[in-house]
């Protein structure tokens, strides 16, 4: 039955991913949430939260604020937690709620700019969409506001765009990425956007090289950035080997399934092509771009289209988050788990 | 800018009164600071007990949770218990559900598809439904009905309306009405009495049990620890309700309505001399006068074995836990302990225990976990050594915790003597 889940809990929603992508940028992140879609994204969609401080409040909407829309209380709230907090700037990211009553996030924004003297972000996510939806939005949104100079080309300067908890699942992410870049001697200035690097980053991407995209979310604002800067973009995951188990599976003239975030998934397809693999089809819960798609990938929604294209598409070897591994009990071929926190809210085990 | 935490001494706070409580401390004045300190509030279903988990407390019931997919994504965190294994379901809502509320017709369709899923048919199914469709104003009553002719068994709402958590009748309030509306008139026993108010057991060695078998019952029903439906609806009979937590009370008073069971409200107490007045209040209510000497013992035995042991012990006491943090504060300073902070929310009911508090240790720092500010909380100074509740833990991470937040639920004298022997075991791990 469409929208009905017997196995998988929801994935992270776009409040989650907007979050995840302004979360270690010092600014003051207003959640419009009576309370529970805070705890939801804080509690258990941003592993970041329970190591690392950042400012994140929940507007507190009651019945009667939503009833009337009293958007001007958020906006007194907003004012009296930047006088106490320091901040560089404010975001204001959606939820259910103020997608029912309709709230005109624009304005709220201005207003809130107006009341405070702060840069004010609104990312109009509604709780029903993915998180790769909200941190496009929030990428979008937060290069828009800040990216605004043109600035010199810094030669080696490497940014790396669509990196998040949610996407790459591993809070090494940024030492591992660096690492591997930086075995390129050319790559002297790795900058990891909202994972290790701040706003001032943020403000001087145009002096980058080059972009390069490690989640589909970080698509629309690679190119937001070649337009506006000329910076060029390439989407790849460089680190795609550590997700390919080294057991001495041969994947000579196998079929091979990987489901995953889009950029990710492509990655291991590449890899297990090398390796002979005969045909490897990619499929995401989530975003499929079709200047990344190949012919015969495919997007699922419903659990049955997941369960239906494992268990009769002839697989030998599945590539997948280890939660989805109790769905297909009829697969007899070779479950790899793949851990994807966006789905399965845990982060990839350090080996 | 000055990046210090709110507070206000107690006797600062007392000064004021009670109708002009801070500003600071008024959850809907500002907006709510989120650290794992606040997780219990923002999200009670992550921690202990909250909507969804409590909603399935009646025994072989499953959930089904009708709401965008943002509302159901930590239920993994409760998934993943054996107890809740293939007990969540979801029907996820999208924009084009919200405008024409069609979510709502699959719903009958969705409770049958999940009922043939499972091997044994649920007692009961659960829908949840959260802020969405408080907005929408859905008749989920209305839906129930349709769905329980579907499939045979019956269908309760169960609202986790996060909007109304300061209204008269919060989710937590809601669920606990929601969970006993299945019970139907039964003709009463006099020795059976239903103890109301948490979703697990009190400890097993709780004196309350063996006080009412002094009282003549025979029979005492938890809904934790009924151990099937058949055994559930069997709380008809009860002759009389005992509310442990005043969340319980609308269900009590649901009781007494539909049912005819009256109820007596008694308080969680750590005070070893209150809960012995409470006690006697309770006894001369049944006619009966309790022997309690032998718990009280045990209780003050186990206060003086941590005095002795961590004479120095010097507290910070938060809300994250079994007990309320005022109540509990003044208890340990009446035992001769310091709480140099407390981190709490004022009520109207707790105030009482702040005002005899700022008596006997008005210095005594209270915050607020809610506020703004705790970004900047600092402990470095605050001379506390030991703490009680996950929020005071997560703020004196060096310090030793009892986290105290426990599902089995201390109470009386039993409680204060479990809390102890867990401070003393703390104490000895880093010596205070």
């Amino acid at each position: 039955m469409k929208g009905l889940r017997k196995y998988l809990t929801p994935f992270a929603p776009d409040q989650s991913g907007a979050v995840s992508v302004l979360y270690e940028l010092g600014g003051i992140l207003v959640i419009c949430d009576a309370g529970g879609c805070v705890g939801n994204v804080c509690g258990f969609d941003e592993p970041r939260w329970f190591s690392k401080k950042s400012a994140i409040f929940s507007a507190g909407l009651r019945d009667m604020d939503a009833i009337l829309g009293r958007d001007d209380r958020l906006v007194a709230k907003l004012s009296d937690a930047a006088e106490k907090v320091e901040a560089s700037f404010a975001a204001i990211i959606g939820t259910p709620v103020p997608a029912v009553i309709g709230t005109d996030y624009k304005a709220l924004g201005r207003m809130t700019e107006k009341k405070t003297g702060l840069p004010v972000i609104t990312v109009d996510t509604d709780g029903m969409e993915l998180y790769d939806a909200g941190q496009e939005k929030a990428y979008l949104a937060l290069f828009k506001a800040f990216a605004v100079e043109k600035l010199p080309v810094e030669a080696g300067r490497i940014g790396i765009l669509g990196a998040t908890p949610q996407d790459v699942s591993d809070l090494h992410f940024p030492e591992k990425i660096k690492a591997a870049l930086k075995n390129n001697a050319c790559n002297r200035n790795i900058i990891c956007y909202g994972m290790g690097d701040g706003l001032d980053a943020v403000k001087t991407a145009s002096a980058a090289e080059k972009n390069l995209v490690v989640s589909p979310s970080g698509l629309a604002a690679a190119r937001y950035l070649e337009e506006s800067f000329g910076t060029p973009y390439e989407a790849c995951y460089p680190l795609a080997k550590e997700l390919i188990p080294e057991d001495g599976c041969d994947y000579t003239g196998k079929k091979v399934l990987v489901v995953h975030q889009q950029v990710i998934a492509n990655a291991i397809r590449d890899e297990i092509r090398a390796r002979g693999g005969a045909e490897v089809t990619v499929g995401s819960w989530f975003a499929m771009k079709t200047e990344l798609k190949e012919e015969g990938d495919l997007a699922l929604k419903e659990e049955d289209d997941f369960t239906e294209l494992a268990e009769n598409g002839g697989w030998d070897v599945i590539f997948a988050d280890g939660c989805m591994a109790r769905m297909i009990p009829k697969f007899a071929g070779k479950f790899v788990n793949v851990t994807h926190f966006a789905v399965s809210g845990k982060l990839r085990q350090q080996g | 800018m000055n990046q210090k935490a709110f507070y206000c001494t107690a006797s600062e706070l007392v000064k004021r009164g009670r109708d002009n409580i801070p500003p600071q401390f008024i959850s809907g004045a500002h907006l709510i600071y989120s650290s794992p300190a606040t997780l219990a509030f923002n999200s009670p279903g992550a921690e202990g007990f909250g909507v969804k988990r409590a909603g399935l407390a009646v025994p072989g019931s499953v959930m089904l949770i009708v709401a965008p997919g943002c509302c159901g994504r930590n239920t993994s965190l409760i998934s993943s218990m054996r107890e809740y294994d293939n007990r969540f379901f979801y029907l996820m809502m999208d924009e084009t559900d919200i405008v024409t509320g069609r979510h709502l017709k699959k719903i009958p369709k969705a409770v049958a598809e999940v009922c043939d899923s499972l091997e044994e048919k649920p007692s009961v199914v659960m829908i949840c439904i959260t802020c969405v469709d408080a907005l929408l104003g859905t008749d989920m009553e209305r839906i129930c009905r349709k769905a329980t002719e579907k499939v045979g068994i019956p269908v309760r709402p169960c609202y986790m309306y996060a909007l109304t958590r300061e209204g008269r009748k919060p989710p937590m309030v809601h669920v606990r009405q929601s969970l006993y509306s299945l019970l139907e008139p039964r003709k009463k026993k006099g020795n059976v009495v239903n103890l109301l108010g948490f979703f697990s057991p009190l400890a097993d060695d709780c004196e309350l049990y063996d006080l009412l078998r002094q009282a003549g019952v025979k029979t005492v029903h938890e809904i934790s620890r009924c151990r099937d439906y058949d055994e559930y609806m069997t709380m008809a009979e009860a002759n009389f309700n005992l509310v442990l937590h005043p969340e319980a009370r609308f269900a009590a008073e649901d009781f007494h309505d539909r049912l005819k069971i009256p109820f007596i409200e008694l308080t969680r107490l750590y005070q070893i001399d209150k809960i012995g007045s409470q006690y006697r209040a309770f006894g001369n209510v049944l006619g009966v006068q309790f022997d309690d000497r032998e718990p009280a013992e045990r209780a003050s035995a186990a206060v003086a074995a941590f005095r002795e042991s961590c004479p120095e012990a010097s507290f910070a006491v938060g809300e994250c836990m079994n007990g309320d943090a005022f109540e509990l504060s003044l208890a340990l300073v009446r035992y001769g302990f310091k709480v140099p902070e407390i981190y709490g929310t004022i009520t109207a009911e707790n105030f009482v225990y702040l005002r005899q508090l700022a008596a006997l240790s008005p210095e005594t720092k209270v915050f607020s976990n809610l506020e703004p500010t705790m970004l900047y909380y600092d402990g470095s100074h605050s001379g506390v050594n030991m703490t009680i509740g996950k929020d005071a833990g997560y703020y004196h991470q060096d310090c030793p915790n009892v986290v105290w937040n426990q599902d089995r639920q201390p109470y009386g004298y039993a409680g204060v003597r479990h809390l102890f022997e867990a401070l003393l075991a703390a104490g000895k791990e880093v010596r205070v």
